[in-house]
């Protein structure tokens, strides 16, 4: 669901980041607010729980790919705006380091992935849950909210990537930047996440959540952890697992190349030709030199490791801050 | 009553003039800054990252030797990925510090590198500030990590003379005492600075003789001391080794990275 560089006219792209200012003003305030300090670490080890979950590519219906986000997971875990910082900073390295997911599109995809998937989940979640209050209540509302989650940020970029052709088009009616109007980037987008990125999205957040209240269940709650062994166990495994997600080939919807997208639609729409050529240092997760595998698996590492220090720098700034104001 | 004498009753307008003691100052916070690092060292009583100091040390400049000599950016990246990693196991505030050090030694060499760049050379521009950032960033993690005085007991391990370990130990422990002493003289000179001081270097030039010939009384005492406990010339040191698996783990990480170091290099 990450939408690359040149899918989005730059006033899109500048719109969406505009939407996103006030969600980042809001969600950091309220973090700084909720979370103490000492239990910044922990979104980091969320953050990285996150990138993790989207390395794991599945095949979709129509020869493209999907991948869960885990958005809802952390809504869960942690609340909403805590989530919409977690997955903004895993969604940020993501872009600037491994070229997944554009620079220009930051804000888009922080809008899809970072915004609507949490908040939509969460309220989802706490709505059921409230209305019926048991066990297995409450795993219906994991269900419907992680579910409803995916499928609702998926509807969101369907619409983004639509509207361009309808916008955006030149002398000679050709789209500027995607080409699939919203007749094609609805179905194309939503259906297969309704049928398998969904129930994907579904299982993870089920199971780590089953997972995190069994082995540590002080994780959840405003007070920091002692003991996360068992977490980073989990990441460690998921690490380990990241080069599954290698097996599902092809390219996922709306993130094909400029040679893919000749292919596809005829023609390379101009602003593709034209637009923003960003050369990340380790593009599409591959080390030059290394195999397949192992440059996943590397940068599976370099990601979680980078992601843990971030969250632990901002946790370690405001303690900082916080006896200088005193 | 007493009589106050004629000169104290007389009135005085003395208005010494402005001159900046800028010097005293910044000489007394380096020396603060500098026993503050080295107190701060007893202040952990546990070594971070498992791995006795001695193999942390050695492989530590294993790391640089190899990072320096690879050719083949593959292995930079491997072992910059691998040395990021350890770092995200320290708490916040050792990564801060290494970051500090190492970003600053990276940027540093990466302008110092910019005029090659503009003539066409991009493959030392990527790779000797990356190789800067990932060796800075290991030694540092080393003294984050590790107390000073484990690593230079284990420098006994490594079959270091005894007497070199002595003369690193005492160090440590003097330029904490005589960088106090130091410290209270700049406080003393701080104090007795009224008005213009035409002769600064003077000034700091007593400071440090005085500290010489402090030092010079100190090791005196220090031997007499020593003998007087019964010292005779002959120095042993004495190390606690314990070989852990964690150690274990290590080696075998580490002879990993050679064999990666030696396949990379015959691939260039």
């Amino acid at each position: 669901m990450h939408i690359p560089d040149n899918y989005l006219s730059p006033s899109t792209c500048a719109v969406m980041a505009a939407a996103m200012v006030p969600a980042w003003t809001v969600s950091a305030k309220k973090v700084k607010k909720e979370i103490s300090r000492a239990k910044m670490p922990q979104l980091g080890i969320y953050a990285a729980l996150s990138f993790l979950l989207m390395m794991f590519n599945v095949p979709l219906i129509g020869g493209t790919t999907g991948h869960a986000v885990g958005g809802t997971l952390i809504a869960i875990l942690m609340g909403p705006w805590a989530a919409c910082i977690s997955v903004s900073v895993a969604l940020l390295v993501q872009a600037l380091l491994f070229g997944d997911g554009g620079i220009l599109a930051f804000g888009a995809n922080c809008f899809n992935m970072a915004f609507v998937l949490p908040f939509v989940g969460y309220y989802i979640y706490k709505f059921v849950k409230e209305r019926f209050n048991s066990k297995g209540g409450e795993t219906a509302a994991i269900i419907l909210g992680s579910y409803f989650g995916l499928v609702v940020a998926s509807l969101c970029a369907a619409v983004e990537f639509g509207v361009q052709p309808l916008l955006f088009t030149d002398a000679a009616g050709q789209a500027l930047y995607c080409p699939y109007g919203l007749a094609v980037s609805i179905p194309a987008m939503v259906i297969p996440h309704l049928a398998v990125a969904g129930p994907v999205e579904v299982l993870f957040t089920l199971l780590i959540v089953t997972y995190v209240k069994k082995v540590s269940p002080e994780m959840i709650g405003p007070a920091p952890a002692k003991k996360t062994g068992a977490i980073w166990g989990l990441i460690l495994g998921l690490i380990c697992l990241t080069p599954l997600g290698l097996l599902a080939t092809g390219t996922a919807w709306g993130e094909w190349s400029r040679e893919e997208i000749s292919g596809l639609a005829g023609y390379t729409p101009q602003g593709m030709s034209d637009g923003l050529d960003y050369s990340a240092l380790l593009p599409d997760y591959s080390v030059s030199g290394l195999p397949e595998v192992a440059g996943y698996v590397v940068s599976a590492v370099l990601g979680v490791a980078i992601l843990v220090i971030i969250f632990k720098l901002l946790g370690d700034r405001r303690n900082g801050s916080a006896a200088q104001a005193k | 009553m007493t009589d106050v004498p004629q000169w104290l009753a007389q009135p005085e307008n003395y208005s010494p003039p402005t001159d900046s003691d800028r010097f005293i100052d910044k000489s007394i916070l380096s020396f603060i800054g500098l026993i503050s690092k080295i107190k701060q060292q007893s202040g952990r009583s546990r070594d971070l990252l498992w791995v006795s100091p001695g193999f942390k040390l050695l492989f530590t400049l294993l790391y640089v030797v190899l990072m320096s000599s690879s050719r083949h950016f593959t292995f930079v990246y491997l072992m910059l990925a691998y040395i990021v990693a350890v770092l995200a196991m320290l708490p916040a505030g050792d990564i801060r510090k290494s970051l500090k050090g190492a970003v600053i030694a990276a940027v540093f060499t990466y302008v110092i590198l910019l005029p090659a760049a503009l003539h066409g050379s991009r493959y030392s521009v990527t790779m000797i500030p990356a190789k800067v950032f990932a060796c800075v960033l290991s030694v540092n993690i080393l003294s984050c990590s590790t107390r000073w005085d484990h690593i230079i007991s284990s420098l006994k391990r490594f079959f270091f003379p005894d007497l070199f370990i002595f003369v690193f130990d005492i160090t440590i422990k003097y330029i904490v005492m005589l960088g106090e002493f130091a410290l209270q003289m700049l406080y003393a000179l701080k104090l007795r600075s009224v008005g213009k001081n035409r002769s600064k270097y003077g000034s700091i030039g007593g400071v440090g003789g005085m500290l010489f010939i402090k030092s010079r009384d100190m090791s005196e005492e220090m031997y007499y001391a020593m003998e007087c406990r019964g010292f005779t010339g002959e120095y042993r040191a004495v190390g606690k080794f314990h070989f852990t698996v964690y150690d274990g783990a290590y080696i075998l990480l580490n002879a990993g990275f050679v064999w990666l170091f030696v396949y990379f290099q015959n691939l260039v």
